[in-house]
Protein backbone atom coordinates (compact mmCIF):
# COMPACT_ATOMS: atom_id res chain seq x y z
CA UNK A 1 0.00 0.00 0.00
CA UNK A 2 1.93 2.97 -1.27
CA UNK A 3 2.57 5.44 -4.02
CA UNK A 4 5.83 5.68 -5.91
CA UNK A 5 7.62 8.67 -7.38
CA UNK A 6 8.76 7.84 -10.91
CA UNK A 7 9.90 11.48 -11.08
CA UNK A 8 9.93 13.53 -7.87
CA UNK A 9 9.37 17.02 -9.33
CA UNK A 10 11.27 20.08 -8.15
CA UNK A 11 10.24 19.92 -4.49
CA UNK A 12 7.50 17.49 -3.53
CA UNK A 13 7.09 17.05 0.20
CA UNK A 14 4.67 15.58 2.71
CA UNK A 15 2.77 18.29 4.63
CA UNK A 16 -0.33 18.61 6.77
CA UNK A 17 -1.90 21.60 8.48
CA UNK A 18 1.24 22.00 10.58
CA UNK A 19 2.21 22.18 14.23
CA UNK A 20 0.93 24.12 17.16
CA UNK A 21 2.56 24.84 20.48
CA UNK A 22 6.27 24.48 19.61
CA UNK A 23 7.20 28.04 18.70
CA UNK A 24 8.88 28.60 22.06
CA UNK A 25 11.36 25.92 20.93
CA UNK A 26 12.00 27.72 17.67
CA UNK A 27 9.73 25.34 15.76
CA UNK A 28 7.21 27.18 13.64
CA UNK A 29 3.86 26.06 12.32
CA UNK A 30 5.20 24.51 9.13
CA UNK A 31 2.68 22.58 7.07
CA UNK A 32 1.08 23.44 3.74
CA UNK A 33 1.73 26.98 2.53
CA UNK A 34 -1.65 27.24 0.80
CA UNK A 35 -4.02 25.79 3.38
CA UNK A 36 -7.10 26.73 1.30
CA UNK A 37 -6.09 24.51 -1.62
CA UNK A 38 -4.94 21.68 0.66
CA UNK A 39 -8.27 21.76 2.57
CA UNK A 40 -10.27 21.66 -0.67
CA UNK A 41 -8.22 18.72 -1.98
CA UNK A 42 -8.79 16.92 1.31
CA UNK A 43 -12.52 17.66 1.17
CA UNK A 44 -12.68 16.13 -2.31
CA UNK A 45 -11.34 12.80 -1.04
CA UNK A 46 -13.35 12.84 2.20
CA UNK A 47 -10.40 13.63 4.49
CA UNK A 48 -10.44 16.06 7.40
CA UNK A 49 -9.13 19.47 6.27
CA UNK A 50 -5.88 19.02 8.21
CA UNK A 51 -4.93 15.62 6.73
CA UNK A 52 -1.54 14.98 5.14
CA UNK A 53 -1.13 15.84 1.45
CA UNK A 54 1.71 16.16 -1.04
CA UNK A 55 2.86 19.73 -1.60
CA UNK A 56 4.07 20.05 -5.19
CA UNK A 57 6.17 23.08 -6.15
CA UNK A 58 6.61 24.60 -9.66
CA UNK A 59 7.63 21.37 -11.42
CA UNK A 60 5.33 18.46 -10.72
CA UNK A 61 6.10 14.76 -10.21
CA UNK A 62 5.13 11.58 -12.04
CA UNK A 63 3.46 9.23 -9.55
CA UNK A 64 2.54 5.56 -9.78
CA UNK A 65 -0.22 4.38 -7.44
CA UNK A 66 0.51 0.93 -6.06
CA UNK A 67 -2.95 0.54 -4.49
CA UNK A 68 -6.42 1.67 -5.54
CA UNK A 69 -7.51 4.91 -3.81
CA UNK A 70 -9.22 8.25 -4.43
CA UNK A 71 -7.11 11.33 -5.15
CA UNK A 72 -7.63 15.01 -5.92
CA UNK A 73 -5.37 17.89 -6.97
CA UNK A 74 -6.07 21.53 -6.04
CA UNK A 75 -4.04 24.73 -6.03
CA UNK A 76 -1.57 25.62 -8.79
CA UNK A 77 -2.94 24.65 -12.16
CA UNK A 78 -0.91 21.93 -13.92
CA UNK A 79 -1.77 20.00 -17.07
CA UNK A 80 -2.64 16.65 -15.47
CA UNK A 81 -2.95 13.25 -17.05
CA UNK A 82 -3.75 9.80 -15.74
CA UNK A 83 -2.28 7.10 -17.99
CA UNK A 84 -2.13 9.67 -20.82
CA UNK A 85 -5.81 10.70 -20.40
CA UNK A 86 -6.36 14.32 -19.37
CA UNK A 87 -7.89 14.88 -15.94
CA UNK A 88 -9.00 18.02 -14.14
CA UNK A 89 -7.93 20.01 -11.13
CA UNK A 90 -10.57 20.27 -8.43
CA UNK A 91 -12.32 16.92 -8.72
CA UNK A 92 -11.80 13.58 -7.05
CA UNK A 93 -10.59 10.69 -9.14
CA UNK A 94 -10.53 6.97 -8.40
CA UNK A 95 -7.20 5.44 -9.33
CA UNK A 96 -6.37 1.76 -9.78
CA UNK A 97 -3.22 -0.12 -8.90
CA UNK A 98 -0.58 0.72 -11.54
CA UNK A 99 -2.18 4.00 -12.66
CA UNK A 100 0.32 6.74 -13.44
CA UNK A 101 -0.41 10.42 -12.74
CA UNK A 102 1.72 12.91 -14.67
CA UNK A 103 2.01 16.58 -13.78
CA UNK A 104 2.71 18.41 -17.04
CA UNK A 105 3.07 22.09 -17.81
CA UNK A 106 2.22 24.48 -15.00
CA UNK A 107 -0.38 27.01 -16.16
CA UNK A 108 -0.72 29.21 -13.08
CA UNK A 109 0.19 29.45 -9.42
CA UNK A 110 3.13 27.86 -7.67
CA UNK A 111 2.04 25.01 -5.40
CA UNK A 112 -0.42 22.19 -6.08
CA UNK A 113 -1.76 19.85 -3.41
CA UNK A 114 -2.43 16.17 -3.99
CA UNK A 115 -4.77 14.65 -1.43
CA UNK A 116 -5.24 10.88 -1.15
CA UNK A 117 -7.87 8.84 0.72
CA UNK A 118 -5.34 7.30 3.10
CA UNK A 119 -2.87 8.14 5.85
CA UNK A 120 0.88 8.24 5.34
CA UNK A 121 2.54 5.34 7.17
CA UNK A 122 5.35 7.43 8.65
CA UNK A 123 6.05 8.62 12.19
CA UNK A 124 4.77 12.03 13.19
CA UNK A 125 7.45 14.46 14.36
CA UNK A 126 6.44 17.15 16.87
CA UNK A 127 2.86 16.07 16.45
CA UNK A 128 2.68 16.53 12.68
CA UNK A 129 3.41 14.86 9.34
CA UNK A 130 4.85 18.13 8.03
CA UNK A 131 8.33 18.20 6.55
CA UNK A 132 10.59 21.01 7.78
CA UNK A 133 12.88 21.08 4.74
CA UNK A 134 15.48 23.57 5.97
CA UNK A 135 16.00 21.92 9.36
CA UNK A 136 15.57 18.42 7.90
CA UNK A 137 12.96 16.80 10.13
CA UNK A 138 9.41 15.50 9.91
CA UNK A 139 7.48 14.10 6.95
CA UNK A 140 9.36 11.63 4.78
CA UNK A 141 12.98 11.47 6.05
CA UNK A 142 12.93 15.22 6.72
CA UNK A 143 13.26 16.06 3.04
CA UNK A 144 11.59 16.22 -0.37
CA UNK A 145 10.94 12.97 -2.24
CA UNK A 146 13.52 11.58 -4.66
CA UNK A 147 13.07 9.43 -7.76
CA UNK A 148 11.92 5.85 -7.14
CA UNK A 149 11.06 6.43 -3.50
CA UNK A 150 7.79 5.08 -2.15
CA UNK A 151 5.50 6.70 0.37
CA UNK A 152 3.90 3.91 2.41
CA UNK A 153 0.19 4.41 3.11
CA UNK A 154 -2.29 2.94 5.57
CA UNK A 155 -6.04 3.07 6.19
CA UNK A 156 -6.76 3.36 2.47
CA UNK A 157 -10.44 3.98 1.74
CA UNK A 158 -12.53 4.40 -1.37
CA UNK A 159 -14.73 7.47 -1.26
CA UNK A 160 -17.46 8.81 -3.44
CA UNK A 161 -16.21 11.31 -5.98
CA UNK A 162 -16.93 15.01 -5.81
CA UNK A 163 -16.21 18.11 -7.82
CA UNK A 164 -15.57 21.69 -6.73
CA UNK A 165 -17.86 24.43 -7.98
CA UNK A 166 -16.19 26.32 -10.85
CA UNK A 167 -15.80 29.43 -8.71
CA UNK A 168 -13.47 27.54 -6.39
CA UNK A 169 -11.15 26.11 -9.03
CA UNK A 170 -8.22 28.44 -8.74
CA UNK A 171 -6.85 30.57 -11.52
CA UNK A 172 -3.85 32.55 -10.33
CA UNK A 173 -3.21 35.75 -12.24
CA UNK A 174 0.12 36.64 -10.68
CA UNK A 175 -1.07 39.99 -9.28
CA UNK A 176 -2.12 40.05 -5.66
CA UNK A 177 -3.25 42.47 -3.00
CA UNK A 178 -2.37 41.34 0.51
CA UNK A 179 -4.37 42.95 3.26
CA UNK A 180 -2.48 43.57 6.49
CA UNK A 181 -3.09 44.50 10.10
CA UNK A 182 -0.87 46.83 12.05
CA UNK A 183 2.08 45.04 13.73
CA UNK A 184 4.07 45.81 16.88
CA UNK A 185 6.26 48.53 15.35
CA UNK A 186 3.80 49.89 12.73
CA UNK A 187 3.03 53.02 14.73
CA UNK A 188 6.72 53.83 15.06
CA UNK A 189 7.03 54.35 11.31
CA UNK A 190 6.30 57.78 9.85
CA UNK A 191 3.03 58.14 7.93
CA UNK A 192 4.97 58.69 4.70
CA UNK A 193 6.69 55.31 5.16
CA UNK A 194 3.38 53.52 5.71
CA UNK A 195 1.96 55.30 2.64
CA UNK A 196 4.89 54.27 0.50
CA UNK A 197 4.54 50.69 1.77
CA UNK A 198 0.93 50.64 0.58
CA UNK A 199 1.54 52.44 -2.72
CA UNK A 200 4.48 50.35 -3.91
CA UNK A 201 4.13 47.51 -6.38
CA UNK A 202 6.64 44.83 -5.44
CA UNK A 203 7.93 41.90 -7.42
CA UNK A 204 8.44 38.50 -5.80
CA UNK A 205 12.14 37.57 -5.71
CA UNK A 206 13.29 34.15 -6.91
CA UNK A 207 15.04 33.98 -3.54
CA UNK A 208 11.72 33.08 -1.83
CA UNK A 209 10.76 29.77 -0.24
CA UNK A 210 8.77 28.14 2.58
CA UNK A 211 10.70 30.23 5.12
CA UNK A 212 9.90 33.58 3.62
CA UNK A 213 9.02 35.67 0.60
CA UNK A 214 11.51 38.33 -0.44
CA UNK A 215 10.44 41.27 -2.54
CA UNK A 216 12.11 43.46 -5.15
CA UNK A 217 11.11 47.07 -5.81
CA UNK A 218 11.94 50.60 -4.85
CA UNK A 219 13.42 50.48 -1.33
CA UNK A 220 11.66 52.44 1.40
CA UNK A 221 14.12 54.92 2.81
CA UNK A 222 13.28 55.32 6.47
CA UNK A 223 14.73 56.82 9.61
CA UNK A 224 15.87 54.25 12.14
CA UNK A 225 12.94 53.82 14.50
CA UNK A 226 14.98 53.19 17.60
CA UNK A 227 16.52 50.02 18.89
CA UNK A 228 14.62 46.85 18.07
CA UNK A 229 15.19 43.92 20.40
CA UNK A 230 14.56 40.52 18.82
CA UNK A 231 10.95 39.46 19.27
CA UNK A 232 8.33 36.99 18.01
CA UNK A 233 7.50 36.47 14.35
CA UNK A 234 4.58 34.53 12.96
CA UNK A 235 3.42 33.51 9.53
CA UNK A 236 2.61 36.72 7.64
CA UNK A 237 4.86 39.00 9.70
CA UNK A 238 6.35 41.62 7.37
CA UNK A 239 9.76 42.87 8.48
CA UNK A 240 11.38 45.97 7.02
CA UNK A 241 15.17 45.56 7.25
CA UNK A 242 17.53 48.45 6.58
CA UNK A 243 17.61 47.50 2.88
CA UNK A 244 14.10 49.02 2.76
CA UNK A 245 12.61 45.97 1.02
CA UNK A 246 9.96 44.06 3.00
CA UNK A 247 10.40 40.36 3.85
CA UNK A 248 7.30 38.24 4.56
CA UNK A 249 7.63 35.32 6.99
CA UNK A 250 6.01 32.08 5.87
CA UNK A 251 5.24 28.66 7.34
CA UNK A 252 8.85 27.59 8.03
CA UNK A 253 9.98 31.09 8.95
CA UNK A 254 12.08 31.95 11.97
CA UNK A 255 10.13 32.32 15.23
CA UNK A 256 12.13 35.31 16.46
CA UNK A 257 13.54 38.14 14.38
CA UNK A 258 15.33 41.43 14.88
CA UNK A 259 14.02 43.77 12.17
CA UNK A 260 11.09 46.13 12.74
CA UNK A 261 7.71 44.62 11.86
CA UNK A 262 5.80 47.02 9.64
CA UNK A 263 2.61 44.94 9.26
CA UNK A 264 1.08 41.45 9.47
CA UNK A 265 -0.76 39.83 6.57
CA UNK A 266 -4.31 39.02 7.68
CA UNK A 267 -5.13 35.34 8.28
CA UNK A 268 -7.66 35.23 5.43
CA UNK A 269 -4.95 36.13 2.90
CA UNK A 270 -2.09 33.96 4.22
CA UNK A 271 -2.81 30.90 2.04
CA UNK A 272 -2.15 32.94 -1.13
CA UNK A 273 1.52 33.23 -0.11
CA UNK A 274 1.82 29.62 -1.22
CA UNK A 275 0.94 30.53 -4.79
CA UNK A 276 3.51 33.30 -5.22
CA UNK A 277 6.30 32.70 -7.67
CA UNK A 278 9.22 34.76 -8.95
CA UNK A 279 8.18 38.01 -10.68
CA UNK A 280 4.56 37.94 -9.43
CA UNK A 281 3.28 41.40 -8.46
CA UNK A 282 2.39 42.12 -4.83
CA UNK A 283 0.78 45.12 -3.14
CA UNK A 284 -0.17 45.73 0.47
CA UNK A 285 -3.12 47.46 2.10
CA UNK A 286 -3.42 48.07 5.83
CA UNK A 287 -6.88 47.35 7.26
CA UNK A 288 -8.24 47.40 10.80
CA UNK A 289 -8.18 44.36 13.04
CA UNK A 290 -12.01 44.28 13.01
CA UNK A 291 -12.05 44.07 9.21
CA UNK A 292 -9.36 41.39 9.25
CA UNK A 293 -11.46 39.22 11.56
CA UNK A 294 -14.55 39.83 9.43
CA UNK A 295 -12.75 38.76 6.25
CA UNK A 296 -11.70 35.55 7.99
CA UNK A 297 -15.21 34.93 9.31
CA UNK A 298 -16.75 35.42 5.86
CA UNK A 299 -14.24 33.09 4.29
CA UNK A 300 -14.82 30.44 6.96
CA UNK A 301 -18.59 30.70 6.47
CA UNK A 302 -18.15 30.18 2.73
CA UNK A 303 -16.01 27.08 3.25
CA UNK A 304 -18.42 25.74 5.85
CA UNK A 305 -21.27 25.99 3.34
CA UNK A 306 -19.15 24.09 0.85
CA UNK A 307 -18.32 21.40 3.39
CA UNK A 308 -21.99 21.08 4.26
CA UNK A 309 -22.57 20.27 0.60
CA UNK A 310 -24.61 23.36 -0.18
CA UNK A 311 -22.31 24.66 -2.87
CA UNK A 312 -21.64 21.43 -4.74
CA UNK A 313 -22.52 22.34 -8.29
CA UNK A 314 -21.78 19.95 -11.10
CA UNK B 1 22.29 43.87 23.88
CA UNK B 2 21.18 46.70 26.06
CA UNK B 3 18.07 46.34 28.17
CA UNK B 4 18.28 42.55 28.31
CA UNK B 5 18.34 41.23 31.84
CA UNK B 6 18.22 37.80 33.49
CA UNK B 7 15.52 39.01 35.87
CA UNK B 8 13.31 40.21 33.03
CA UNK B 9 13.85 36.92 31.16
CA UNK B 10 12.86 35.02 34.28
CA UNK B 11 9.70 37.11 34.62
CA UNK B 12 8.79 36.54 30.97
CA UNK B 13 9.20 32.77 31.33
CA UNK B 14 7.16 32.82 34.53
CA UNK B 15 4.43 34.70 32.67
CA UNK B 16 4.66 32.19 29.84
CA UNK B 17 4.20 29.27 32.31
CA UNK B 18 1.24 31.00 33.97
CA UNK B 19 -0.32 31.55 30.54
CA UNK B 20 0.11 27.88 29.65
CA UNK B 21 -1.66 26.85 32.84
CA UNK B 22 -4.44 29.41 32.57
CA UNK B 23 -8.01 28.30 31.88
CA UNK B 24 -9.67 28.94 29.49
CA UNK B 25 -6.69 28.25 27.25
CA UNK B 26 -7.24 30.97 24.68
CA UNK B 27 -3.79 31.09 23.10
CA UNK B 28 -2.23 28.39 20.96
CA UNK B 29 1.32 29.73 20.69
CA UNK B 30 3.50 31.62 23.16
CA UNK B 31 6.83 33.05 22.00
CA UNK B 32 8.92 34.41 24.87
CA UNK B 33 11.76 36.71 23.79
CA UNK B 34 14.20 39.10 25.52
CA UNK B 35 11.67 41.80 26.32
CA UNK B 36 8.42 40.54 24.88
CA UNK B 37 5.95 37.69 24.84
CA UNK B 38 4.11 37.08 21.57
CA UNK B 39 0.90 35.04 21.65
CA UNK B 40 -1.17 33.58 18.83
CA UNK B 41 -4.87 32.80 19.03
CA UNK B 42 -7.70 31.83 16.71
CA UNK B 43 -9.93 34.91 16.37
CA UNK B 44 -12.84 32.73 15.21
CA UNK B 45 -12.81 30.91 18.57
CA UNK B 46 -11.79 33.70 20.95
CA UNK B 47 -12.49 37.36 20.32
CA UNK B 48 -9.54 39.70 20.52
CA UNK B 49 -11.12 41.51 23.47
CA UNK B 50 -11.59 38.26 25.43
CA UNK B 51 -7.97 37.23 24.84
CA UNK B 52 -6.80 40.66 25.97
CA UNK B 53 -8.86 40.38 29.17
CA UNK B 54 -7.50 36.91 29.90
CA UNK B 55 -3.92 38.08 29.29
CA UNK B 56 -4.42 41.03 31.61
CA UNK B 57 -5.70 38.68 34.28
CA UNK B 58 -2.60 36.49 34.02
CA UNK B 59 -0.30 39.52 33.98
CA UNK B 60 -2.03 40.92 37.08
CA UNK B 61 -1.42 37.60 38.85
CA UNK B 62 2.27 37.40 37.88
CA UNK B 63 4.61 39.52 39.90
CA UNK B 64 8.25 40.32 39.36
CA UNK B 65 9.04 38.74 42.69
CA UNK B 66 6.84 35.73 41.98
CA UNK B 67 9.74 34.01 40.32
CA UNK B 68 10.60 30.45 39.49
CA UNK B 69 13.11 28.86 41.80
CA UNK B 70 16.54 29.95 40.68
CA UNK B 71 17.62 27.56 37.95
CA UNK B 72 21.11 26.31 38.66
CA UNK B 73 21.44 23.85 35.81
CA UNK B 74 24.80 24.20 34.11
CA UNK B 75 25.25 22.35 30.85
CA UNK B 76 28.83 21.92 29.70
CA UNK B 77 29.27 21.76 25.95
CA UNK B 78 32.57 20.43 24.59
CA UNK B 79 33.97 22.57 21.77
CA UNK B 80 36.95 22.01 19.50
CA UNK B 81 38.49 25.41 18.74
CA UNK B 82 41.11 23.97 16.37
CA UNK B 83 41.86 23.56 12.67
CA UNK B 84 38.99 23.41 10.21
CA UNK B 85 36.47 23.59 13.05
CA UNK B 86 37.55 27.18 13.75
CA UNK B 87 37.69 28.77 10.30
CA UNK B 88 37.19 32.36 11.54
CA UNK B 89 39.00 32.14 14.90
CA UNK B 90 42.08 33.97 13.58
CA UNK B 91 39.89 36.71 12.11
CA UNK B 92 38.03 37.24 15.40
CA UNK B 93 41.36 37.34 17.27
CA UNK B 94 42.93 39.81 14.85
CA UNK B 95 39.86 42.08 14.73
CA UNK B 96 39.84 42.34 18.50
CA UNK B 97 43.63 42.59 18.96
CA UNK B 98 43.78 39.30 20.80
CA UNK B 99 45.61 36.02 20.34
CA UNK B 100 43.61 32.91 19.39
CA UNK B 101 44.36 31.50 22.86
CA UNK B 102 42.87 34.63 24.47
CA UNK B 103 39.71 34.32 22.38
CA UNK B 104 39.29 30.69 23.47
CA UNK B 105 39.98 31.58 27.09
CA UNK B 106 37.46 34.44 27.08
CA UNK B 107 34.86 32.36 25.25
CA UNK B 108 35.11 29.40 27.65
CA UNK B 109 35.32 31.40 30.86
CA UNK B 110 31.75 32.76 31.29
CA UNK B 111 28.60 30.81 32.01
CA UNK B 112 26.04 31.93 29.47
CA UNK B 113 22.35 32.32 30.27
CA UNK B 114 19.83 30.73 27.90
CA UNK B 115 17.40 33.66 27.49
CA UNK B 116 15.11 31.78 25.15
CA UNK B 117 14.90 29.27 22.31
CA UNK B 118 13.90 30.42 18.87
CA UNK B 119 14.90 31.80 15.49
CA UNK B 120 15.72 28.29 14.21
CA UNK B 121 14.42 25.02 15.70
CA UNK B 122 16.43 24.32 18.86
CA UNK B 123 18.56 27.47 18.63
CA UNK B 124 19.59 28.91 22.01
CA UNK B 125 19.73 32.66 22.54
CA UNK B 126 22.67 33.09 24.92
CA UNK B 127 23.71 36.18 26.83
CA UNK B 128 27.01 36.80 28.56
CA UNK B 129 29.53 37.08 25.72
CA UNK B 130 32.70 38.90 26.81
CA UNK B 131 32.60 42.38 25.28
CA UNK B 132 36.15 42.10 23.96
CA UNK B 133 34.89 39.32 21.63
CA UNK B 134 32.03 41.24 20.02
CA UNK B 135 32.58 41.07 16.25
CA UNK B 136 30.32 42.50 13.53
CA UNK B 137 28.63 39.84 11.38
CA UNK B 138 30.06 38.85 8.02
CA UNK B 139 28.99 41.18 5.20
CA UNK B 140 28.27 38.13 3.05
CA UNK B 141 26.89 35.12 4.93
CA UNK B 142 28.63 31.77 4.39
CA UNK B 143 26.54 29.45 2.22
CA UNK B 144 27.02 26.46 4.48
CA UNK B 145 27.80 26.33 8.19
CA UNK B 146 28.09 22.90 9.83
CA UNK B 147 25.69 21.63 12.50
CA UNK B 148 27.27 22.30 15.89
CA UNK B 149 29.37 25.24 14.66
CA UNK B 150 29.98 27.85 17.36
CA UNK B 151 29.71 31.40 16.08
CA UNK B 152 30.04 35.00 17.15
CA UNK B 153 27.76 37.57 15.50
CA UNK B 154 27.83 41.08 16.91
CA UNK B 155 27.37 40.79 20.67
CA UNK B 156 25.96 37.28 20.51
CA UNK B 157 27.44 33.80 20.54
CA UNK B 158 25.55 30.66 19.64
CA UNK B 159 25.52 27.13 18.31
CA UNK B 160 24.12 26.28 14.86
CA UNK B 161 21.56 23.50 15.55
CA UNK B 162 21.83 22.08 12.01
CA UNK B 163 23.72 22.85 8.81
CA UNK B 164 22.52 26.14 7.30
CA UNK B 165 23.75 29.34 5.72
CA UNK B 166 25.04 31.78 8.35
CA UNK B 167 26.56 35.19 8.87
CA UNK B 168 28.39 34.56 12.15
CA UNK B 169 32.14 34.07 12.51
CA UNK B 170 32.86 30.42 13.26
CA UNK B 171 35.34 29.92 16.10
CA UNK B 172 34.76 26.25 16.92
CA UNK B 173 32.45 23.27 16.70
CA UNK B 174 30.78 20.93 19.17
CA UNK B 175 30.35 17.22 18.40
CA UNK B 176 27.24 17.23 20.59
CA UNK B 177 23.93 17.33 18.77
CA UNK B 178 22.06 20.24 20.30
CA UNK B 179 18.82 19.56 18.38
CA UNK B 180 17.61 15.96 18.05
CA UNK B 181 14.12 16.07 16.50
CA UNK B 182 13.61 12.28 16.71
CA UNK B 183 14.57 12.03 20.37
CA UNK B 184 12.38 12.18 23.49
CA UNK B 185 14.60 15.04 24.63
CA UNK B 186 15.05 17.05 21.43
CA UNK B 187 16.54 20.18 23.02
CA UNK B 188 19.82 20.33 24.91
CA UNK B 189 18.70 23.16 27.19
CA UNK B 190 15.67 25.12 28.31
CA UNK B 191 15.27 28.82 29.05
CA UNK B 192 17.12 30.03 32.18
CA UNK B 193 19.60 27.11 32.05
CA UNK B 194 23.26 28.02 31.94
CA UNK B 195 25.77 26.92 29.33
CA UNK B 196 29.52 26.72 29.49
CA UNK B 197 31.85 25.82 26.64
CA UNK B 198 34.70 23.40 27.43
CA UNK B 199 37.68 23.25 25.06
CA UNK B 200 38.55 19.82 23.65
CA UNK B 201 41.06 18.64 21.04
CA UNK B 202 40.31 16.98 17.71
CA UNK B 203 40.80 13.45 19.03
CA UNK B 204 38.26 14.05 21.78
CA UNK B 205 35.91 15.64 19.21
CA UNK B 206 36.05 12.50 17.06
CA UNK B 207 35.54 10.23 20.08
CA UNK B 208 32.43 12.12 21.22
CA UNK B 209 31.11 12.39 17.65
CA UNK B 210 31.35 8.59 17.31
CA UNK B 211 29.52 7.94 20.57
CA UNK B 212 26.86 10.54 19.62
CA UNK B 213 26.23 8.61 16.44
CA UNK B 214 26.17 5.22 18.17
CA UNK B 215 23.87 6.25 20.99
CA UNK B 216 21.96 9.13 19.58
CA UNK B 217 19.67 9.18 22.59
CA UNK B 218 22.48 9.54 25.13
CA UNK B 219 23.00 12.91 26.72
CA UNK B 220 26.72 13.27 27.20
CA UNK B 221 26.60 16.78 28.59
CA UNK B 222 27.59 17.01 32.22
CA UNK B 223 24.98 18.59 34.39
CA UNK B 224 26.58 20.21 37.40
CA UNK B 225 25.50 22.63 40.04
CA UNK B 226 26.77 26.14 39.48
Amino acid sequence: MSLRFIKPGLQTSLQDSGRSGFMHHGIGAGGVMDSDSASLANWLVGNPANAAVLEITLIGPVIEFLSPMTIAVCGAEFVLSLNEFPIENGESIEVEKGDILTFGHRESGSRAYLAFSAEPDVEKCFDSFSTQLSAGFGGFKGRAFQANEELALKKIRQTKTRRLPRSLVANYLGKYLFRCCPAVETEKFETSVLQKFQQSAYQVSADSNRMGVRLIGEPIDYQAIGEIISGGLTQGSIQLPSSGLPIISSVDGQTIGGYPRIANIISADLPLLGQLRANDRVRFQIVTLEKAVNFLRQKQAYYNRLLAGKLTAH
Amino acid sequence: MARVSPLLSQYIHQLSENLKNHKPQCVNEIIPAYRSLTVCFDPLIFEHKIVEEQLEKVIAQSYFNDLLEANETLIKIPVCYQGDFASDLAFVAETNNLTCEQVIERHTKPTYLVNMLGFLPGFLYLSGLDESLHTARKAIPALQVEAGAIGIGGGQTGIYPFASPGGWHIIGQTPVKIFKPESDTPFIAKPMDHIQFVPIDEAEFQRIARSENEFSGVDISEKNRL
